[in-house]
């Protein structure tokens, strides 16, 4: 290659609008108008004879934040206030919360905030939401998005797939506001964040996001 | 210098898509995943085709092989490791059950190995919701079993952890790069 040739000081030049030139693809991608098709993705895990891994990885938040890091380093030697799986699908420039049916997530219907299995929601301490007192225990945490609202509902119907919601098992119902941002997350994200009354579970997906107060102290 | 080049272009660039969430956590390198048994349970349950109950759980992180070496460079020889990345791996019975011939109660457990060439000593501990393996606490041990490895010629590339139907029960396996680790698992009931 020519530039090989060059003094380090138009290489490194070089290197800067390439890196420029990269980071915008990275922004365009992000914005959504690069789609990666399943057939990338399936090609590159067809090595894989027995499981490929998830085009929605699964992923887990503890609170407090990164509970197993402090545990391991002997920081925090006590339990975790609660833990949520679930896994992540991205934006890829989809429309994700709307009133049709090319919305990803349909105003009005159940969205099992996220992908695959049921998204899970454990407390291993008894917290209050909303006023309610929620014994700790393993519960199924799913919402129904509107525009202005979420109605975030949990759920004893654990160890099942995200589609069907059996609304016999639901015990606990509570509408949260919704908050638009900017720039938008491609990666549903669900994470706690510290508060004065406990924590929030902050819900992040495309331009939405939403969180629920969590009480852990009387 | 071109590979420099390339390496730092990617540095940036792989910079730039981390900080695309600001203030949220990005998508995990190797991504987490989880097996039921029976397999495929939630998809089951759904459906209402449970034919068997739901006994055990498996949630861990699925590392990528990525041309390295795995046994023996990775990961080395007669040390514990967490059988995958990130939170240690977490083994969940529902009912007391039997792995190779030894009881378990039923209960959430995190789940190592120390991989050696002909067998990996499978350690099941009471220390949960921890990282890794560096944390690991040998008086937290509840069981501690060999099973033999098995040489595989067709190649694993992201650490694979499921449960298969056997005539007594299940089979955990362990599956990354040329190895197999078959771990026989029934109701104690």
């Amino acid at each position: 290659m020519e530039f090989i040739k060059h003094s380090s000081k138009s290489l490194l030049a070089l290197q800067f609008f390439a890196v420029i030139l990269l980071s915008c693809n990275s922004n365009k991608n992000n914005s959504g108008n690069t789609i990666i098709t399943s057939d990338t993705i399936q090609n590159k895990e067809a090595v894989n004879p027995y499981v490929t891994n998830d085009r929605s990885p699964m992923d887990m938040s503890y609170y407090p934040h990164d509970f197993p890091v402090s545990k391991m380093n002997g920081t925090d030697t006590t339990i975790p206030v609660a833990r949520v799986i679930y896994s992540r699908p991205q934006k890829k420039g989809r429309i994700i919360f709307g009133n049709t049916s090319k919305s990803l997530c349909e105003y009005g219907k159940e969205w099992r905030l996220g992908a695959n299995e049921a998204t899970e929601l454990e407390f291993f301490i008894d917290v209050i939401i909303n006023g309610k007192k929620i014994d700790k225990g393993r519960y199924i945490i799913y919402c129904i998005p509107y525009p202005e609202k979420w109605t975030i509902i949990l759920s004893k119907n654990l160890f099942s797939w995200g589609l069907h919601m059996d609304k016999t098992k639901d015990i606990f119902k509570v509408d949260i506001p919704v908050e638009s941002q900017a720039p938008i997350v491609e990666d549903f994200t669900m994470v706690f964040q510290p508060a004065s009354y406990g924590t929030n579970l902050v819900m992040a997906w495309d331009n939405v996001k939403t969180a629920l107060r969590i009480r852990t102290t009387p | 210098m071109k590979k420099f080049f390339l390496a730092s272009a990617l540095s940036f660039l792989s910079m730039m898509i981390a900080v695309a969430q600001p203030g949220l956590p990005p998508i995990d390198k190797s991504p987490m995943d989880e097996s039921y048994c029976p397999g495929n349970f939630p998809q089951l349950k759904i459906k209402d085709k449970v034919t068997d109950p739901l006994l055990a759980r498996v949630i861990y992180s699925r590392p990528q092989k990525n041309g390295r070496v795995i046994f023996g460079d990775l990961i080395e020889y007669g040390k514990v490791w967490r059988l995958g990345a990130n939170e240690a791996t977490e083994i969940e019975f529902y009912q007391d059950v039997k792995m190779g011939n030894v009881k378990i109660k039923k209960g959430r457990y995190t789940l190592y190995a120390i991989p050696d060439t002909g067998k990996w000593t499978i350690i099941i501990s009471k220390e949960t919701d921890t990282w890794g393996s560096y944390g690991y606490d040998i008086k937290k041990d509840v069981a501690r079993i060999d099973f033999p490895v098995q040489n595989q010629t067709e190649i694993a590339e992201a650490f694979t952890i499921l449960f298969d139907k056997s005539d007594k029960g299940y089979n955990l396996q362990f599956y990354w790069d040329n190895v197999k680790v078959t771990v026989p698992i029934s109701s104690s009931l």
